[in-house]
């Protein structure tokens, strides 16, 4: 090809092309791990989800981070079936749990913004166990700060009991946190070589 | 023309490439050789400007590849190894279309690249089948037509046999010889030789970062052991 | 599962971005919608888009059963009263208004995916969302979109290795630490592939964007797209 016709493309930036592969990779596991789930004593399911939105948050801080899981929510409102239980669409969001989804986001941003105290992250082997342990909980307050109302508002619940319906949900969540914060802290070498 | 003049490339303390220098010609069929680690890969990721060098330059048909990485991208296409990691389309069709539309092209003209590149591996009319659904062959072709829709003139494939199957490879190498009868310049990279020294026009034997030897092929045969390199039989 | 199917209904041969607007113009109005009467009038619509979508009523209850069974203990929780009169109509009447408004809005979106390839709403927001952002959420999209069956392959190696050395038998603790790093791992991997994969290809910001062209069939759906967000603003000013 000429050299005059390539003259006009605009490559993306090589640092651009990488936050964006990343984003798209967690984008895609929170949508496999949204599938996923072992089901604890008295069959409540522990969902892996929740670890994809704590990941995107803590790898790729907030800006790109809230990125990859907006575009978790739009594969699914383009019709993929990612939510959980392979549902998919407008409809669901506007459903009964759709503001646990648009949580999940916001929660990416909140998460990759307390751990990170800046727009762009820093190595996710840098962050220590409290500032980690903060973030996670802020992101799971968002969730469901956002998750609870939207329940109570669609199917004409008060408050209270939107939240104690959640409840066991919410202990799982907990956990989850605690679980995450082990392995960014625990001086895991799996992630040594991240920059 | 690709023309790579004492090219050195380091991550962190390792040097992968140590003070290349070597030229390949239009139309021709190089093998570049040698073990895990000898450099290979990060060789030929210069030839497209995907890495830049510490030192040396690479000269695609005379022009610097890092001052003009679009250049140098389509007029050398990439095959990578475990093509599955390298598909940017759910879809055969939307995956080889992708380096097109990114040229910015019509879209009549997308259309017949992309149907002439699928009709290169015979894949042609299978557009709107799913990726994931391919056999490996079938898969290493789709990567294959990716790099063609690009209409380059040097086709850089790195370890494309792993994993494959036999009929799956004679197929690929098959395709190969295609390209190369119209005119394009093959490089393979590999570490397993069998059916490919026959067709070089040329060997190159890299170990630890650094060119060996530089043969045609019955002379290279004899060095392989040198490099780590099993010969074939 | 709701799936696109291909096919060639009258809403299949409508522009993404049509369908994308009348989804969520007719999820406003659902949402002003109280009275009886409005609350049928929604389910006109809701089955009347499945009708011209050739999509059983049937599939879509199955594909969102989760969905309406957390809808449908709506009324049933809201009754409940701890103390008496145990029970109680009035608050199940709310629920049941509120979340009747939600099911046609599941069937306006189940023909929306039954209809609409994912490649085609990314070629919307290409065309609707302007400049860099569009760009990236559109390639975004249909990246994800690639992965996530090569994901969900990791997934189950992952979970395959880890039952093939015992680790079924630790602690939920362990194993959930386990399967996360291994599948974050694998992820990132990956994305270093994908990286490299995008920029051979020579990824730009100004590409040629998919092919999209509005048809005179989409003009009764914009109009309609339109009535009903009128109706909605008239309802919420209370006019």
């Amino acid at each position: 090809m000429a050299r005059e016709e390539t003259a006009s493309i605009d490559l993306v930036d090589a640092e651009t092309v990488r936050q964006l592969s990343v984003a798209v990779m967690l984008a895609a596991l929170t949508a496999v791990l949204a599938q996923f789930s072992i089901d604890l004593p008295g069959g409540v399911p522990f969902s892996f989800q929740p670890f994809g939105i704590f990941f995107a948050g803590l790898l790729l801080g907030p800006v790109w981070g809230g990125f990859s899981i907006s575009l978790y929510v739009l594969v699914g409102l383009a019709g993929a079936p990612v939510y959980s239980n392979a549902a998919a669409g407008l409809g669901y969001v506007f459903g009964p749990t759709g503001g646990f989804l648009v949580g999940f986001a916001v929660a990416a941003v909140v998460i990759g913004a307390v751990a990170h105290r800046s727009l762009t992250p820093t190595p996710i082997g840098s962050l220590s166990a409290i500032p980690t342990a903060i973030a996670l909980l802020a992101g799971l307050v968002v969730i469901y700060l956002i998750g609870l109302p939207w329940l109570a508002s669609v199917n004409g619940w008060t408050l209270t009991r939107a939240a104690s319906f959640m409840a066991l949900f919410a202990v799982g969540d907990l956990l989850k946190t605690a679980i995450t914060t082990g392995i960014v802290a625990g001086g895991t070498e799996l992630f040594a070589d991240r920059r | 023309m690709i023309t790579v003049d004492g090219l050195t490339h380091t991550f962190g303390e390792t040097t992968a490439v140590d003070d290349v220098s070597l030229t390949i010609d239009d139309g021709e069929w190089v093998v570049l050789a040698g073990p895990n680690g000898s450099g290979k890969t990060t060789l030929v990721r210069h030839f497209n400007a995907l890495l830049e060098p510490d030192a040396g330059t690479v000269r695609v048909n005379g022009t610097p590849a890092a001052d003009q990485p679009v250049a140098a991208r389509t007029s050398v296409g990439m095959v990578f190894q475990s093509p599955r990691d390298g598909f940017v389309g759910a879809t055969i069709g939307a995956d080889v279309a992708f380096g097109p539309e990114n040229l910015g092209l019509d879209h009549d003209e997308i259309d017949r690249r992309v149907d002439d590149a699928l009709a290169a591996v015979n894949l042609e009319g299978r557009h709107d089948e799913r990726i994931d659904s391919l056999s490996g062959g079938e898969q290493a072709r789709v990567a294959i037509a990716a790099a063609v829709a690009m209409e380059p003139d040097h086709l850089v494939l790195d370890e494309p046999f792993t994993g494959l199957d036999w009929p799956a490879q004679r197929s690929v190498l098959e395709h190969l010889d295609d390209r190369h009868a119209a005119g394009m310049s093959i490089i393979v990279v590999s570490h397993e030789l069998r059916d490919l020294l026959d067709r070089a026009d040329r060997v190159i034997g890299l170990h630890a970062g650094s060119v060996r030897f530089d043969l045609p092929p019955d002379a290279a045969r004899d060095r392989l052991p040198e490099i780590d390199v099993r010969p074939p039989p | 599962m709701l799936t696109y199917t291909p096919g060639s209904t009258l809403v299949h041969r409508l522009d993404p971005r049509t369908k994308l607007a009348v989804q969520f113009a007719f999820a406003l109005v659902a949402f002003t919608a109280s009275t009886a009467p409005q609350l049928i009038g929604l389910f006109v619509v809701g089955l009347g888009s499945l009708r011209l979508a050739q999509l059983a009523v049937r599939a879509v209850l199955r594909a969102y059963w989760v969905v309406l069974l957390i809808l449908a203990l709506g009324p049933v929780l809201a009754a409940v009263t701890l103390g008496p009169p145990w029970l109680r109509l009035d608050p199940a009447l709310v629920s049941l208004r509120s979340i009747a408004r939600i099911v046609p809005i599941l069937f306006v979106s189940a023909a929306y995916i039954h209809t609409t390839p994912i490649r085609e709403t990314r070629a919307a927001i290409q065309r609707t969302i302007p400049g860099r952002p569009g760009q990236l959420l559109g390639v975004g999209v249909a990246l994800t979109f690639r992965y996530v069956p090569v994901l969900r392959a990791d997934l189950r190696s992952v979970r395959d290795a880890i039952r093939a050395r015992n680790g079924d038998t630790r602690s939920l603790w362990e194993r959930s630490q386990r399967l996360t790093v291994l599948l974050v791992d694998r992820a990132l991997r990956r994305s270093d592939q994908l990286a490299i994969a995008l920029q051979a290809r020579c990824f730009a910001w100004n590409p040629t964007l998919p092919r999209l062209q509005f048809s005179r069939r989409d003009v009764p759906v914009w109009l309609l797209s339109i009535a009903f967000v009128v109706v909605a603003v008239v309802d919420l000013l209370g006019l």
